[in-house]
């Protein structure tokens, strides 16, 4: 594993870099903690990695709340996602899935951006902002951004939208509804280990009722069930109007079934596809028990 | 009479007041270790070395028709390729049936094609892909039941042919009472068969080993991680056809043994020929993915087990059939049977037993040892098969190892004396603490089932005669400034052998730890010792050092007795000081051995012990007092099983154990957390898997080795049966608290679900479909 290292240390000086590196070989690294064990895996030659570590610009690095939205900076790290007393109460589904990330090493260095890009079907923090219908900001060499919804980040397995001369700059989560009295927010993670597990099968859900206990607003993904993070739409608006204290058994099957027919998982060594589907349905259930 | 000498004895001993062992004192060796001073192989850099690399099989089943190394010769910093053609050596191998460099066949996925030396490590990995080897790919044998078929082909050619098969390995049998009668006079009987999965050590250093060889003098120096370095020594003399004292083998800090250096692997003579072939230092050092694929694994076993119990709860029969898959070559773990066959012949009390087993050769990785050295495996089959018998009988499952515990003074149908025996209070401690059988374990809710196990262990505690000598020499030495030096035959793997070692002494001759050194890493140096195995280096290391300090401290009363001008022979050691029990005067002892040094006669404050313990070496019917002692262990341990994943919590482990006495609370707890928490991994997660020869999950991303937040609660609870061989009626401890883990995880899982798992691990997958089969067939019943 041999390349190239560049460490641009603001903003200018990133868009700079990519600009300049747009007929070579590149790659960005942030935390990386994919990166590496991918290079490790797969080497490349004649490659340069583009430092984003030493971009210091808080719009990189910081949180950022507005009427509307929380702003994280492509390279907020995981760690600072678990300290994060606002985010924990407005959205246990964050907070919950970057504690569930790897080990408390990891969590220092991986960021929220990283996880995104990476594009693995099994990344917690991206189930979990497919959960809460983020944004992406994309930045452009020009200088200029671009703006769209997480679930059309993905194009696939380690494939995204992104292009050569683009770098994932922000992740923006709505704040909950004005009326909303009540979240029902979490992640479920399944694996075998309690550290330093990748989810062999995950559920992000983010549900919030208006003050009379209905639901207004449902989020729910899964995560290492299909080849990309999904966003399990017709079951969100089957929760939609119900009251949340009161849903039947009846209902909760027929919503684990709904969430189910967004999976397609896969038979290999860390599970079959028959166990992931079976636990992905009881799961789901579980949400509502 | 006897009994009341012995106790008699014991009062004496405890009067004496310990000052230093039964203490929690660190393990000496922590500071180098927490602050990255310690030297492990991978630190050695030599003067000109150069890195060797190994070229492994394609295929784990082929007939290799050319190998060419021409281009990686050429290639830059490349100094030397070595193919089985270029040496002339003899094979290694427990039975020397595994050629250290493969020719003309591959029979394994580890299997060792060619090696290169270069100036740096990506040299040399780089050349390894520009060797051109020819295959041509047979059928391989993936299934040891496969291999023992008329139609299978023969795999490993080195063998002589004693077994009535081809593909057998080695055979054990074994038997005592009348098994027969047993059989009728059984109320109950019961027979299953038990899958055993591969478990690999994952050491955190990985294998290791720096050669230097000397080619004006022909010696041939090694930093190796070697468990035996005697035994080691020697094999590898016999491999490259030297002189073993040629060889002078130096253990570097050792980063995890748990068995896996018990046997001599191809890699350490390859390193040790590439260094023959340049002249040069030549270091190996493994990849984590080289670690996983080529160093041992516990053994794979199918066990058939078939148990009587008469009509009040006392255990008839035991009947015991095991295949083992040897992988394509012999290692020391195809000897397990040895120790499986004691706790199926002498775990609680039996009338009648049965053993066969037989390792068979396959195209799979080979076996090696690893900590229980067989002996999870048996316990495992053993208490899952005492739980079904209980519930035959409808006894309590408790009450049914009460009744049938071994006892103080039993010599068992295996000729095991049982001196001391804490079985007994080990059960009955972890069932109070656990309030086995009294409450019931009350379930969060329908989704999470809890259940509670039983198991219990019994492993050699003293030793265990299975070469000419168990013994361990020691020299020990004063120096004039008071400090002592411990040569120790006996070697630290992490265990922390030289705590309890320097302790013994800091006890007897009063001096501080900290002045107080152990060497034990030099074949040049140290005397004989057998080398860290069966639990036995506290034990037999311990008593050696004490017959050196009984001799030593003769030599200093005697000056002391002369420069206190005193007759009698009554001396206290404490703070550095020799005090006269008579008069209360004192003296420095480094003064004492000033005198003894440089005034006449002019003697050195030295002596040395060989200590070989009273055990005895069993007969061909592998029957006889094998161990100096023995240790037993009970587990009573509790799981939560979530319904809706199939996940496994383990919640407590109540663990008791005889370990005769503690000598160090901290390191004795460091053994059994460690052992517990190898134990958890071994019964839930932990697995090689393999397909077709080849090993699917070679990094820790896959092999599910458990982490530190995976860790149950463990509530120990020594048992102290003051053994009268052992050093202050200490046992071996090291093995014991792995053993009954799986097996009473086992048992608590099958109590939570009203299931039965009869293979290892319990994954989470495995736990869901049978749940899922059993609503499945309850529902057709209920039809
Ligand atoms: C031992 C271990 C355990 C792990 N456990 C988990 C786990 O439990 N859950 C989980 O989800 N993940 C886990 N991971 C994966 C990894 O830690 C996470 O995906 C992490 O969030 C990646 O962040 P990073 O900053 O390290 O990414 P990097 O490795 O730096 O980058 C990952 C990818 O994204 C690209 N990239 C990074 N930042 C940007 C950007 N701003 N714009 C464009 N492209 C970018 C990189 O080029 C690269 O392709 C684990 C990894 C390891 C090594």
């Amino acid at each position: 594993m041999n390349f190239e290292i560049i460490n641009p240390s603001s903003t200018e000086e990133l868009l700079g870099t990519i600009k300049s590196l747009q007929k070579e070989k590149f790659r960005f690294g942030a935390g990386c903690t994919d990166l590496l064990m991918e290079l490790k895996k797969n080497p490349e030659e004649n490659l340069t990695v583009i430092n984003l570590s030493q971009v210091k610009d808080a719009s990189f690095t910081g949180i950022k709340k507005t009427t509307n939205q929380f702003r994280l900076g492509a390279l907020f790290t995981a760690h600072k996602i678990v300290i994060n007393e606002e985010l924990k109460i407005n959205f246990p589904v964050l907070h919950q899935s970057a504690l569930t990330l790897a080990s408390t090493q990891i969590r220092q260095v991986a960021t929220v951006g990283g996880n995104l890009c990476t594009a693995s079907p099994s990344g917690d923090i991206a189930c979990a902002l497919v959960a809460l219908e983020a944004q992406c900001e994309i930045l452009g060499t020009t200088g200029k951004t671009r703006t769209v919804p997480v679930t059309d980040f993905f194009m696939g397995p380690r494939k995204t939208v992104l292009k050569s001369n683009e770098v994932l700059y922000s992740i923006s989560v709505p704040v909950n509804n004005k009326l909303s009295k009540n979240i029902l927010s979490g992640f479920i993670k399944v694996g075998t280990r309690r550290s330093m597990e990748c989810s062999v099968v995950s559920i992000a859900y983010h549900i919030q009722t208006d003050e009379h206990g209905n639901i207004i607003n449902a989020g729910v993904a899964i995560g290492a069930s299909a080849p990309t993070i999904r966003f399990a739409k017709e079951a969100c608006e089957f929760l939609i109007g119900k009251k949340l204290k009161h849903i039947s058994h009846k209902e909760k099957e027929k919503f684990a079934e709904k969430v189910l027919s967004y999976a397609a998982p896969i038979t290999d060594i860390r599970a079959t596809a028959w166990y992931r589907k079976e636990v992905l349905f009881n799961i789901s259930k579980s949400i509502f028990e | 009479m006897q009994q009341k000498n012995y106790s008699q004895k014991k009062i004496n001993r405890m009067k004496k007041e310990l000052k230093v062992i039964g203490k929690p004192i660190p393990k000496q060796d922590a500071n180098i270790r927490v602050t990255g001073k310690a030297i492990y192989g991978h630190d050695i850099v030599l003067p000109g070395m150069l890195y060797g690399a190994i070229l492994r099989t394609e295929h784990p089943s082929a007939i290799i028709e050319s190998i060419d190394v021409s281009e990686a010769k050429k290639f830059p910093g490349v100094i030397c390729v070595i193919t089985a053609d270029d040496v002339d050596v003899n094979n290694i191998g427990y039975k020397r049936d595994h050629p250290i460099l493969k020719k003309g066949e591959a029979n394994c996925t580890r299997d060792e094609i060619a090696a290169v030396a270069a100036e740096t490590k990506e040299i040399a990995l780089q050349a390894l892909k520009l060797i051109k080897v020819k295959y041509k790919i047979r059928k391989g044998v993936y299934d040891a039941f496969d291999a023992l078929k008329e139609s299978a082909p023969q795999i490993n050619k080195f063998i002589s042919g004693k077994f009535e098969n081809k593909n057998i390995a080695e055979k054990f049998h074994y038997e005592h009472g009348n098994l027969e009668e047993e059989k009728k006079k059984s109320q109950h009987i019961v027979t299953r068969r038990f899958t055993l999965p591969r478990m690999t050590h994952a050491c955190m250093a990985t294998s290791n080993i720096t050669a230097s060889y000397n080619n004006v003098d022909r010696k041939l120096l090694l930093y190796s991680s070697t468990q035996v370095p005697f035994l080691y020594q020697r094999d590898m003399a016999h491999a490259l056809k030297m002189n073993p004292s040629d060889i002078r083998v130096i253990q570097p800090v050792i980063g995890g043994g748990f068995g896996s250096k018990l046997d001599m692997h191809p890699f350490e003579p390859i390193c040790a020929l590439l260094s023959i072939k340049t002249g040069k230092p030549v270091q190996i050092i493994y990849s984590r993915e080289e670690e996983f694929i080529a160093s041992p694994i516990r053994q794979p076993m199918v066990i058939d087990l078939t148990a009587g119990v008469d009509k009040h709860g006392n255990f008839t029969f035991r009947e015991i059939n095991i295949v083992k898959d040897n992988g394509a070559y012999t290692s020391w773990g195809a000897t397990t049977p040895f120790v499986i066959m004691q706790a199926f012949s002498s775990l609680y009390k039996l009338k009648a037993c049965r053993f066969n087993a037989m390792a068979v050769y396959t195209n799979n990785v080979f076996a090696g040892s690893f900590r229980g050295y067989g002996n999870p495996q048996a316990t495992f089959a053993l208490e899952r098969v005492i739980d079904l018998l209980a519930d035959e009988l409808g006894m309590d499952k408790a009450e049914i190892r009460l009744l049938n515990a071994n006892e103080k003074g039993e010599v068992t149908g295996q000729g095991l004396l049982y001196d001391t025996c804490g079985h007994k209070e080990c059960l009955e401690t972890v069932i109070s603490k656990s309030h086995y059988g009294k409450k019931s374990l009350a379930n969060k809710d329908s989704r999470h089932k809890r259940g509670i196990g039983l198991a219990s262990m019994l492993h050699v505690g003293g030793g265990a005669k299975i070469y000419r000598s168990d013994g361990c020499g020691t020299t020990l030495k004063i120096d004039p400034y008071g400090y002592c030096t411990i040569i120790t035959g006996s070697n630290e793997i992490g265990q922390g052998s030289e705590t309890v070692l320097a302790m013994i002494a800091s006890e007897e001759l009063g001096i501080d730890l900290k002045k107080i050194k152990v060497i034990n890493t030099d074949t040049d140096v140290k005397p004989w010792d057998v080398g860290v195995h069966a639990s036995r280096t506290s034990f037999v290391a311990g008593n050696s050092l004490l017959g050196a300090i009984k001799i030593l401290k003769e030599k200093l009363n005697r000056k002391t007795a002369e420069l206190l001008k005193t007759s009698h022979p009554d001396f206290e050691y404490s703070e550095n000081k020799i005090i006269s029990l008579k008069s209360n005067e004192s003296i420095a002892l480094d003064k004492v051995v000033r005198e003894m040094h440089f005034s006449q006669p002019n003697e050195l404050a030295i002596a040395s012990y060989f200590y070989e313990p009273s055990s005895k070496f069993q007969d061909k019917d592998f029957k006889g007092n094998v161990s100096g002692t023995y240790a037993f262990a009970s587990q009573a341990i509790t799981v939560e099983v979530d319904t809706y994943t199939g996940n496994v919590k383990v919640l407590d482990v109540y663990v008791a154990q005889d370990v005769g006495k503690v000598l160090n609370p901290l390191l004795l707890g460091g053994q059994i957390e460690g052992g517990i928490l190898q134990g958890v991994g071994y019964a839930l997660t932990e697995e090689l898997l393999m397909h077709e020869g080849r090993i699917l999950n070679p990094n820790f991303h896959n092999y599910k080795m458990l982490t530190a937040s995976d860790t149950p609660e463990i509530h120990f609870y020594p048992i102290e049966t003051n053994d009268k061989e052992g050093p202050y009626g200490a046992k071996g401890v090291g093995e014991a608290p792995l053993i009954p883990t799986a097996a009473a995880i086992a048992n608590a899982v099958c109590n939570a679900l009203d299931l039965e798992f009869l293979e290892l691990p319990i994954t989470p997958e495995k736990v869901l479909f049978a749940i899922a089969e059993k609503k499945r067939t309850d529902k057709m019943h209920s039809l």
